[in-house]
């Protein structure tokens, strides 16, 4: 317990860092949890925007694979979804956007967890329910969780979604990368459905080799940037796409780990999600805005 | 001697072992294939190759045209236990027919070496948990090979479109359709004009019907690298693309270096009529010729004569007169041309060489006419 309480100290801390604007403590002092777990051999997914047809077989798939009811798996052709920007949540680990790539085109892209590599969810979780395995995917102990949503906050990204609906014992949720799939040996079940293999599983060196592979062969197809190769010290999950979705699709982050959770809070949450409040306060702040967020994503 | 014999066999042994190697290095080496095309290194060995991953976009080198490939496929490769569409009923033949107009076999087939056609399972491995992730598994490879074209037009296309349900109870009726089926006919524009802000002449007035109907250009003649989405496109509103370069389709036919009036004007031209503008009526005989089997110097369009000589060269042995419609007869046939013809203007004839003036043309006829 001691090791958990350490580490909330230095997500308090590190909250304070930036957002109170002390410089005293520089970022670099402030690790995220678990970054000597990192593998050589760590598995990752390399998304190809320009391939996905937005079928979203891999929500179907998603909820399948983690007990949530997924009804008719023709029901997913449904284009309505794509009015609204989804994000995912406790009912779909995962979704697919609709997004105007081009004057004449409209791409398509599926949201999850990152699996960052160095998370900023793990470093804020007081508890250490959340940690990086080996193999790369970022997985949490429910029994562990006690629901205080710090690392929804965290999140760069903002993945982990709370089960606001369970009156009793609501915990948090995200993707985990089919952990238990991969540990038998199964692909993860979107990428094992999807029609085109706009999913591609494999070693995350392998995977950022593909993708420069693709850029090289077919250089007018890509915006020549793979998303998540450094964006906030790397993720397992990686994008690449026709045009550059930072600052679109995702959040414009920066290349440094998220140190703690203090640079990518101010410049990836609060700049893209969450109106742009004064979140100079500690925790009470941070409380605050997940109820907030709760509205803007119109759940 | 007997050695001698024995070290010969011994060798013609050896060499059949290693014989379809070279055979097929001899080959690639005959065949005008960059040797860059397939190798990395400057000198491949057989130790070390150093192939490429598949040359996704250099090698292609099977051609032929749409009939002479298959009418339908089934695509059936990909069996899962619980299937929930019956096989892929795919119409080949009218998918190479339109790919003639946009990049040809090789928009599917991009990759076959000499020799047979490569099916997609040659290369694209049926499982997905796999080590080679530098093309997609078969199912990807199929999956994204249609979706490529067919979503780029219409983000709504659904999985019903093209797999059957298995538990779909009625029987296909594709399989039938498909040897009839066709691309719906294009709707052709009759003319554009286009605004060209040349210093030539700003309008240039393109009738297209007259280059399908009156020319006899094929659509590949003209439009033979498009993507199906300059027709196709997922948004309502098809802007016709700028060309590029709006000399490269004309230039095939006409002067597009010296000769801007002819096309570039103040005003619209009218339709082409060649009985005006040359005073030789294409009507009877010529209606199905190409313009360029008798207009034989590239470029220009003028400069041909109106005698039929300054084209046929009627005193060729093999000459057949039913070409203009009247079949000699057999006495007919033997005679010179001139016996007939005596002035060089063909359509002229006159019979008192041989008869007396009660016989005349064309009220009494040399033999049969069409
Ligand atoms: S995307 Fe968010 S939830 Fe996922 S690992 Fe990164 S910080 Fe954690
Ligand atoms: S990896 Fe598993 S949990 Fe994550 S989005 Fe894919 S199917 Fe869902
Ligand atoms: S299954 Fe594949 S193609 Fe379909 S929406 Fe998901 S990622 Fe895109």
């Amino acid at each position: 317990m001691s090791q958990n309480r350490r580490d909330f100290l230095k997500t308090v801390a590190a909250i304070g860092t930036s957002a109170g604007a002390l410089s005293a403590l520089s970022p670099n002092k402030v690790k995220a949890k678990s970054p000597e777990n990192l593998s050589e051999e760590r598995m990752g997914v390399l998304v190809d925007a320009t391939v996905c047809i937005g079928c979203r077989k891999c929500e179907w798939a998603c909820r399948g694979a983690h007990d949530i009811e997924n009804g008719n798996i023709q029901d997913y052709a449904d284009e309505k979804v794509f009015e609204t920007n989804r994000r995912p949540d406790y009912d779909n680990l995962t979704i697919v956007n609709r997004y105007e790539s081009s004057d004449e085109k409209l791409s398509n892209v599926k949201l999850q967890c990152m699996h960052c590599d160095h998370p900023a969810c793990v470093s804020a979780c007081i508890v250490g329910a959340i940690s990086k395995k080996k193999n790369g995917s970022v997985v949490w102990d429910t029994d562990m969780c006690i629901g205080c949503r710090y690392c929804m906050v965290a999140c760069p990204f903002q993945i982990p979604a709370f089960e606001y609906h369970k009156a009793l014992d609501p915990k948090i949720v995200k993707c985990d990368f089919c952990d238990e799939r991969t540990m038998e040996g199964k692909l993860p079940a979107c990428t094992a459905i999807c029609p085109v293999e706009a999913l591609t599983y494999g070693k995350r060196e392998d995977l950022l080799i593909e993708a420069k592979r693709r850029f090289k062969n077919n250089p007018d197809r890509y915006y020549q940037h793979i998303f998540g190769e450094h964006e906030i010290g790397g993720t397992s999950w990686l994008y690449i796409a026709d045009k550059d979705l930072a600052g679109t699709v995702f959040p414009k982050l920066d290349n440094r780990t998220a140190p703690g959770v203090s640079e990518s809070i101010q410049h990836g949450l609060f700049a893209y999600f969450v109106p742009p409040v004064a979140v100079y306060a500690l925790l009470g702040g941070i409380m605050w805005l997940t109820k907030d967020k709760k509205k803007t994503e119109g759940k | 001697m007997k050695v001698t014999i024995k070290i010969l066999l011994l060798l013609f042994i050896c060499s059949l072992s290693v014989s379809a190697q070279i055979q097929s290095l001899a080959k690639h080496a005959q065949m005008n294939i960059d040797c860059k095309s397939c190798h990395v290194c400057d000198t491949p060995t057989k130790a070390d190759p150093c192939l490429i991953l598949c040359p996704r976009y250099k090698l292609e080198v099977v051609r032929h045209s749409p009939d002479e490939g298959p009418d339908h496929i089934i695509i059936d490769k990909i069996k899962v236990e619980k299937d929930l569409y019956k096989p892929v009923q795919f119409s080949h033949r009218l998918h190479s027919e339109m790919s003639l107009m946009s990049g040809g076999c090789s928009s599917c087939h991009h990759f076959n070496p000499p020799g047979n056609i490569v099916e997609c399972s040659e290369c694209h491995e049926p499982n997905r948990a796999r080590t080679d992730l530098s093309k997609p598994d078969l199912k990807g490879a199929y999956h994204r090979q249609c979706m490529d074209c067919h979503y780029s037009w219409d983000a709504k296309v659904e999985c019903a479109d093209c797999h059957e349900l298995n538990s779909s109870e009625t029987e296909s009726v594709r399989l039938e359709a498909m040897p009839s089926k066709s691309h719906p006919k294009v709707k052709e524009p009759e003319k554009i004009v286009y605004e060209t802000g040349s210093d030539e002449g700003d309008l240039v007035t393109f009738f297209h019907n007259e280059h399908i109907s009156l020319f006899n250009l094929e659509c590949t003649d003209c439009h033979s690298n498009e993507s199906c989405a300059q027709c196709h496109s997922q948004k309502e509103k098809v802007e016709r693309p700028i060309l590029a370069d709006a000399h490269e389709n004309c230039s095939a036919c006409h002067d597009t270096e010296d000769d801007c009036t002819s096309c570039h004007m103040e005003m619209e031209r009218a339709p082409f009529n060649h009985f005006k503008s040359s005073g030789f009526s294409l009507k009877k005989y010529h209606s199905d010729v190409s313009c360029i089997s008798c207009h034989t110097a590239g470029g220009g369009f003028t400069g041909l004569n109106k005698n039929c000589i300054s084209c046929h060269n009627f005193e060729d042995e093999d000459f057949d007169h039913g070409v203009t419609g009247l079949t000699l007869d057999d006495i007919h046939i033997e005679n010179e041309c001139a016996d007939c013809h005596t002035e060089t203007v063909y359509s002229k004839v006159s019979c008192d060489t041989c008869h007396d003036e009660d016989i005349t043309y064309p009220a009494s006829l040399p033999g049969t006419k069409k």
